[in-house]
């Protein structure tokens, strides 16, 4: 019983940390951003090569990690985003696009096989009879900083309201002169940040190779479906109940069936509500 | 103007006369490279009867071409059926299976129903592996499926045949009403119903038109290639080449997902001594990204637009 709320907490708060940035940019431009699980895989490299190949200090490896995600943000708006404004559903294809010649990309520079990365933190600590890597723990201490220093931002700091307004409104933001354009730019780049410092983790957790971002984007988007469009909370929350759902499956199942819950949660939410759990059709 | 006109009737003819030829002309190892190439045209057929036109777009294509393949392994390799039912049945089952896809469009549209067919061909991979493993064959699929025909020729034959019978019908079917009501359903789903169309049945129809030509291409490649996995079937690397081969070669057309599956086939091949590997994805991606960025109609708009200022030029 600890040991599936050990372990469930720190899956959970892994998992909350990879929805972070994918909820900002589905809240403010209401964009899927397919490409969301090839941040996770960018950071996740930028991390190995500076800190494995090169052999600098692990936390330049995350600091670059971070920038080149967030660069990895703001390319995508300008050249894919706001080219197809508005066209919901060509950014998704296009970013899907976007998504294999990532892979394809990191294919040619790193090669096929699967890297074990050594984590930010080295070690693992015993709690109640279970082995926890520190990584894991700082993922889960990390992600809940995180959530609430964006949870703040959004609703305290003038871009973070700034963004509220043009997700509700984008028009009547425009009026109050807001830039429109450069708020959604700055979630991008945020929401590429996010996912590189959340590569960093994720791949210390599992593995890191090229085709690592198809199983992250879909939990992701089933926290954010499920948690409902722009709830920050929501997806603190969902993030919770998958990853519970996952590790209950996982040990009293079958480990092989570990994503079916995910899977049938986002058919079942996308069906009956859409606007999911905790959607009020905002951020925060 | 006709529906069906001479001209377009002799471009029929002369791309069959074409294909026809075509071993007389290239090795046998170019004939394999047609018959990728053919079954790919007739998954983004597939694939385009339902979204290039009604605009529900379809992310789980490979979860309907998976059910056609893994029904016709399942009843010929386990339970010894020929391949003369298998086959029909699979296609019967590919469209009882679309059904499970067509529910979800009744209410939601947009991404949202793109992101319904992901879960559902995630959903499928996973279940596969553990399902009856007996019979699934789990992770590593089926092997040693009966396969119909035997050497390049009589491959490229088949396929070419099942491909030219797809496109020529699903084209006379796009020429009918079916097909202009379809289409008025991608633009405008509202004034479609205002003007007393039933829009459910006319997504019924698509999602059964489209999933009967899924199950189809799907169970003739099962008996081509013989062995089959989970991962290279329910993966989104192939649902990316489906929907690439269609929207390089024009999305509402037939013969621009012919064109998309041709080009994006040889492409590959093209590139393979340069870039062994999955590499080669980077430039074909990077082709496909910025084809789809700076011309979303296709190569087939592309082809018009030259024939036409060509003709103009020399009238």
């Amino acid at each position: 019983m600890t040991q599936i709320i050990i372990q469930g907490m720190l899956l959970s708060g892994l998992y909350a940390l990879i929805a972070i940035g994918f909820t900002l940019i589905f809240s403010v431009g209401r964009v899927l951003n397919l490409a969301y699980g090839a941040y996770l895989m960018i950071g996740g490299y930028v991390y190995f090569y500076i800190s494995q190949q090169l052999g600098l200090p692990k936390g330049i490896g995350l600091i670059l990690a971070a920038a080149v995600g967030c660069l990895a943000g703001l390319l995508k708006y300008r050249f894919i985003a706001k080219p197809l404004k508005g066209n919901h559903v060509a950014i998704e294809i296009a970013t899907l696009i976007l998504a294999i010649v990532i892979q394809s990309a990191i294919i040619l520079v790193f090669g096929e096989s699967t890297k074990i990365l050594h984590s930010l933190v080295p070690g693992i600590v015993r709690l109640e009879g279970v082995t926890a890597p520190w990584s894991n723990i700082l993922a889960t201490g990390l992600s809940w900083v995180l959530i609430i220093a964006v949870f703040i931002f959004v609703r305290q700091s003038h871009t973070g309201r700034a963004m509220l307004a043009v997700s509700q409104d984008p028009k009547g933001a425009a009026i109050c002169g807001i830039n429109g354009e450069w708020i959604n730019m700055v979630t991008w780049g945020i929401s590429g940040l996010l996912g590189g410092v959340a590569g960093v983790f994720f791949a210390s957790y599992t593995q890191l190779s090229p085709f690592m971002w198809v199983g992250p984007l879909i939990v992701t988007v089933a926290i954010v479906i499920v948690g409902g469009i722009g709830s920050i909370i929501g997806t603190l929350i969902v993030a919770h109940i998958i990853g519970f759902l996952e590790v209950i499956v996982v040990s009293y199942i079958a480990p092989e069936l570990r994503g079916i819950f995910t899977m049938l949660l986002i058919i079942l939410f996308l069906i009956f509500r859409p606007r999911g759990l905790f959607g009020r059709e905002e951020l925060a | 103007m006709k529906l069906i006109e001479k001209k377009h009737l002799v471009a029929w003819g002369a791309f069959l006369l074409i294909m026809l030829l075509m071993p007389n002309f290239v090795s046998n190892g170019t004939l394999r490279i047609f018959i990728f190439a053919n079954f790919l045209a007739i998954f983004a057929i597939s694939w385009d009867v339902l979204s290039g036109r009604t605009g529900y777009i379809s992310f789980g294509h490979p979860f309907l071409i998976g059910i056609g393949v893994y029904a016709t392994a399942i009843m010929s390799k386990r339970f010894g059926m020929p391949v003369e039912y298998s086959i029909p049945l699979a296609v019967l089952i590919t469209m009882l299976g679309s059904v499970l896809i067509f529910l979800p469009a009744l209410r939601i549209k947009g991404s949202y129903f793109a992101l319904v067919t992901l879960a559902f061909m995630e959903l499928a991979y996973q279940l596969v592996q553990v399902v009856r493993p007996d019979l699934t064959g789990g992770t590593r699929g089926i092997f040693g499926i009966k396969t119909l025909t035997r050497g390049a020729e009589n491959g490229f034959y088949m396929s070419m045949s099942l491909m030219f019978a797809v496109a020529f019908s699903a084209w006379l079917i796009m020429r009918t009403q079916l097909g202009t009501a379809l289409s008025a359903l991608g633009m405008q789903e509202e004034s479609l119903e205002g003007s007393g169309k039933s829009t459910t049945k006319l997504k019924l129809a698509a999602f059964m038109l489209s999933a009967f030509i899924a199950g189809l291409g799907g169970a003739f490649y099962a008996h081509y290639v013989g062995a089959i996995a989970p991962r290279t079937l329910f993966d989104i690397n192939f649902l990316f080449t489906i929907i690439v081969a269609v929207l390089l070669g024009g999305s509402g057309t037939i013969i621009g997902p012919i064109i998309g599956a041709f080009f994006l086939t040889f492409l590959l091949e093209f590139l393979r001594p340069y870039l062994p590997g999955a590499g080669r994805y980077f430039i074909y991606g990077a082709i496909a990204l910025l084809l789809y960025m700076y011309q979303p109609k296709g190569i087939y708009n592309l082809l018009e637009k030259l024939y036409q200022r060509w003709r103009g030029g020399a009238a």
